[in-house]
C-alpha cells in the first residue's frame, strides 16, 4: 500500500536501465516532495467531492425517512383524537385500600388474580403511617414499553394512552424488563380458569388474551371509544369511564381530559399538589396522585 | 514465517476415517441422548406454552436468555477473525478462521432457537422483519442476528462445497469461488454487523434507566469485549481439543499462539474497562439505589462471589497471564485450561447481568416503605432440558464438521510420539 509506484522516472531510464554507461551520464532527478500524485488527488477530489455531494443532497431525505418510521412506529397517531389527552388523578389521601378498582377491573378487562392490571400496594410515609397505593398503567407519555417493542406492538395514540395490538405482540416481554412500574403482565399459558370477581364486580367487557402476548391496563379503551363515539364524555358519564374510577366508594379516583382546562382532572392538577411515580425518570406518566398526608 | 508452515494439499484432508474409535461413538450417543432430551423439552414447551417454565412477571427472562446471550457471543470469534483476515490481511490466520466461522454460525443458530422457543408467539418470530420500531434495541438485533447468520452461511458455504462431493458440481463450484472473491466484503460486512449487535446485547440492559443494576454506559462495550474475548478463546480450544483427539496439528503453531495473545489482550481490555466501571459506579463514586441493589445481590444471590472469582479473576485476569506470558502459553494444557476460564467467565456474566437485573425489585411506590419483595428464579427442569439440547446441537455439529469437512485447511497429522505443542524451536 504504502509503495509508490507514481514517482516520475526519466523517460530515459524506461526501458533502457540497463545501459550502465548512459544510466551514469544522466543527470539525477533532484529528490521531489512527492506525497500525493496528480492522479492519487484528483481520485481524492472527486471521490470526496462525489460523497459530500451524495450526502448533502441525502442528509434531508433520509432524516425525513428516519423520522417517518420513528413515528409510523412508535406513534399510532392515526388512533385516537389528539383533541383529547386522557389523564387519572388517584387521591391517596382519600384511599383506604378496600381494593374495589382491582376487582373491577379484573371483572371488565377479565385478568387473572395474578395477572392484574391495576394492582394496590402497602407503603409507608416517613413517620410509618401506612397508607395505599394503587397503580394502573401510567399511560406514559415517554413509554420505556413502547421504546423497546421490536415490532411496534405497544404504540402512543394521539389522546396520550399506550395502547397494545395483540395481533402484533411476539411475546418477547423486553416490555416487561423495561417498565419502571411493573405494569405489564404476560400470558404464559392458555387462560382456562373462571374469573372470581365475575359476576359480583362487573362483566368481562373485552376478550381474553392469548396465550403467549403481553398485556396491561387499557384505561377502559373500549369504554372511551365506544363512549365518544355516542357523544358521552369520559370522566363524566359511567358508561364512557374506566371501570375503578366508577367503582371507588371514597371517590379517589378522577379521569378526564387534561387537555380541557374545565374538565375535573384539569381543576385538581391545577390547584392540588401531586405526584407522578418516578418522575426522575422522564416517563411523563398520565396518572398523578394526591399524596397522603405526611408524605413528603 | 508463516510460509514454512504452510503444507500441500494432499495433507489437508478431514480426519482419517475408518477406524471409528469407541470413545468417539460414546461421545456422539451422549451428544444425541441430550439432543432428544432438548428435542422433548422443546415440543413440551411449544404446546404447553411458557407457563411450564420458572419465568414470572417480575422475573420474564431467565436461563434461555443466557444461553442466547453466551451463544451468541461466543459467536464473536468468526467476526474477530474473519476481519483479522480479510481486511487486515493477517492471512496466515484463514487457517483458523473456518472454525471461528463455524462455530460462529452454532453459537448463533443456537441462539435463534433459543429465542425461538423463549418468546410467546414462536408463530410469529418473522414480525420484526415485518414491523420495524427503529426505535428498540431488540428490533436492531434481531436484524443483526439475521443479516450476520447470512453472513456466516456464506462465508461457510465455500468450506462445504470444498469439502463435500457437492464440489463436483460446477454451478456450485462457480459460486464458492466467486464468494470466495467477495470475501472481503463479506468480512467488512459481518465486522459492522457484530460491532452493532454484540455491543446492543449489552444496550438491551444498558438502557433500561428504571434499572440502576443494568443502566450503565459501559454495558455494550463490556458486551463486545468479553465476546471477543472468549469468541476467541473457544475456537482456540475446540482447534487444540480437537488436534489432541485426532492426534493431529490443526493448525501452524505460530497461528495459535497470535490467537491465544490476541485473546490475552482482549481480556486485558475488558478487564480495565470493566473494573473502571465498577471503581466509578461502587469505589469512588456511589449511585444510591445501585448501592441499594448490591447490598440486596449480596444478600440474597452469590453475586459477589460470581462477579470477583468467575468474572474477574479467573473469567478475565488468570486466563490473560495464561495466554500472555510465553511459558504458559506455548504450553498446550495451559490453553486447553484457560481458554474454558474465559467462556465460562462470559457466560457467567451473562446470567448475573440476566439475572440480578431481575432480582433487585422495582421501587416504584412514592412511599418509604418495603413494599416489593426480592424476585427469586431457579430454572426449571424443562428449561434445563432445552438448554442441554442446544448445547448437544453445536457440540454434534461440530463434531460432525471436524471429522468432515475441511475446517482446518492447514491440518496436518503427527507422527507417533511427535510432541507439538511443547517444541520451542520456531523462530526465537
Amino acid at each position: 500500500m504504502t509503495e509508490d509506484n507514481h514517482t516520475p522516472q526519466p523517460p530515459a531510464q524506461h526501458g533502457d536501465g540497463e545501459h550502465g554507461e548512459q544510466a551514469t551520464t544522466v543527470q539525477p532527478t533532484p529528490p521531489k516532495l512527492n506525497l500525493l500524485s496528480r492522479r492519487d488527488f484528483m481520485t481524492l477530489l472527486i471521490g470526496g467531492g462525489a460523497s459530500m455531494v451524495l450526502a448533502a443532497t441525502l442528509a434531508q431525505p433520509l432524516d425525513t425517512f428516519a423520522r417517518d418510521i420513528l413515528q409510523a412506529r412508535v406513534d399510532g397517531a392515526h388512533e385516537g383524537d389528539p383533541n383529547y389527552r386522557w389523564v387519572m388523578v388517584i387521591d391517596l389521601s382519600k384511599c383506604i385500600g378496600c381494593d374495589y378498582c382491582v376487582w373491577a377491573c379484573q371483572a371488565t378487562n377479565d385478568t387473572a388474580d395474578d395477572m392484574r392490571w391495576n394492582i394496590r400496594v402497602e407503603d409507608q410515609t416517613q413517620l410509618g403511617n401506612t397508607f395505599h397505593v394503587t397503580r394502573p398503567c401510567l399511560h406514559c407519555h415517554h413509554a420505556p414499553c413502547v421504546e423497546v417493542c421490536p415490532v411496534g406492538a405497544t404504540y402512543h395514540r394521539a389522546d396520550g394512552l399506550v395502547v397494545m395490538n395483540y395481533d402484533r405482540c411476539i411475546g418477547c416481554r423486553y416490555c416487561q424488563t423495561a417498565c419502571p412500574y411493573g405494569a405489564r403482565t404476560f400470558n404464559f399459558s392458555e387462560r382456562s380458569e373462571t374469573n372470581p370477581r365475575v359476576p359480583e364486580w362487573g362483566t368481562p367487557e373485552v376478550e381474553r388474551r392469548p396465550r403467549g402476548v403481553a398485556e396491561k391496563c387499557t384505561f377502559c379503551i373500549h369504554r372511551i371509544d365506544a363512549g365518544l363515539a355516542k357523544g358521552l364524555m369520559p370522566g363524566v358519564h359511567e358508561e364512557a369511564t374506566p371501570a375503578c374510577v366508577n367503582i371507588c366508594p371514597v371517590n379517589a379516583r378522577f379521569f378526564g381530559n387534561i387537555n380541557d382546562p374545565n374538565s375535573t382532572v384539569s381543576r385538581i392538577i391545577n390547584t392540588t399538589p401531586t405526584l407522578r411515580l418516578r418522575e426522575d425518570l422522564g416517563t411523563d406518566p398520565s396518572v398523578y396522585y394526591i399524596p397522603p398526608e405526611g408524605l413528603i | 514465517m508463516a510460509v514454512n508452515t504452510r503444507v500441500q494439499p494432499a495433507l489437508a484432508q478431514p480426519a482419517p476415517r475408518g477406524k471409528t474409535s469407541p470413545y468417539f461413538v460414546a461421545w456422539i450417543m451422549l451428544l444425541v441422548v441430550m439432543l432428544v432430551i432438548g428435542v422433548v423439552s422443546a415440543v413440551h414447551v411449544i404446546i404447553n406454552g411458557l407457563g411450564v417454565t420458572n419465568l414470572s412477571d417480575e422475573l420474564p427472562w431467565g436461563l434461555w436468555i443466557t444461553v442466547d446471550l453466551s451463544s451468541i457471543g461466543l459467536g464473536a470469534g468468526a467476526f474477530t477473525l474473519s476481519a483479522a483476515v480479510y481486511l487486515f490481511g493477517l492471512k496466515r490466520y484463514e487457517a483458523i478462521a473456518r472454525a471461528a466461522v463455524l462455530v460462529g454460525l452454532l453459537g448463533y443458530s443456537s441462539a435463534m432457537i433459543a429465542l425461538f422457543l423463549d418468546i410467546g408467539r414462536f408463530d410469529r418470530f418473522y414480525y420484526p422483519i415485518l414491523y420495524w420500531n427503529v426505535h428498540s434495541v431488540l428490533w436492531e438485533i434481531t436484524m443483526c442476528v439475521i443479516l450476520y447468520s447470512t453472513v456466516l452461511v456464506i462465508e461457510l458455504l465455500p468450506v462445504i462445497v470444498e469439502s463435500t462431493p457437492l464440489k463436483n458440481v460446477k454451478l456450485l463450484r462457480d459460486l464458492s469461488h466467486f464468494l470466495h472473491r467477495l470475501m472481503p466484503i463479506v468480512a467488512l460486512f459481518g465486522m459492522g454487523l457484530s460491532l452493532l449487535h454484540q455491543s446492543s446485547l449489552g444496550a438491551t440492559y444498558g438502557i433500561l434507566t428504571a434499572r440502576p443494576f443494568w443502566y450503565s454506559p459501559s454495558a455494550p462495550v463490556l458486551f463486545i469485549l468479553s465476546a471477543i474475548a472468549a469468541g476467541v478463546s473457544l475456537t482456540l480450544f475446540v482447534t487444540i481439543l480437537s488436534g489432541r483427539l485426532l492426534n493431529r496439528q490443526m493448525v501452524p503453531l505460530d497461528v495459535l499462539e497470535g490467537v491465544a495473545k490476541f485473546a490475552g489482550f482482549a481480556c486485558l481490555a475488558y478487564l480495565y474497562l470493566k473494573l473502571w466501571s465498577w471503581a466509578a459506579t461502587n469505589y469512588y463514586g456511589r449511585v444510591p439505589e445501585q448501592q441499594l441493589g448490591l447490598e440486596i445481590l449480596a444478600q440474597f444471590t452469590p453475586y459477589n462471589f460470581t462477579f470477583w472469582f468467575g468474572e474477574v479473576l479467573f473469567g478475565a485476569l488468570v486466563p490473560a497471564i495464561f495466554f500472555l506470558w510465553r511459558p504458559l502459553r506455548r504450553n498446550r494444557y495451559a490453553l486447553l485450561l484457560a481458554a474454558p476460564m474465559v467462556i465460562a467467565g462470559l457466560v457467567i456474566n451473562r446470567w448475573n447481568m440476566t439475572l440480578s437485573g431481575f432480582v433487585i425489585p422495582l421501587d416504584w411506590s412514592p412511599g418509604v416503605g418495603d413494599v416489593f419483595p426480592v424476585n427469586h428464579y431457579e430454572p426449571a427442569l424443562v428449561e434445563w432440558g432445552v438448554s442441554l439440547g442446544i448445547v448437544a446441537y453445536s457440540w454434534l455439529a461440530f463434531t460432525l464438521a471436524v471429522r468432515w469437512l475441511k475446517l482446518y485447511p492447514e491440518a496436518r497429522a503427527l507422527s507417533t510420539g511427535e510432541r507439538v505443542y511443547e517444541e520451542e524451536g520456531h523462530g526465537e
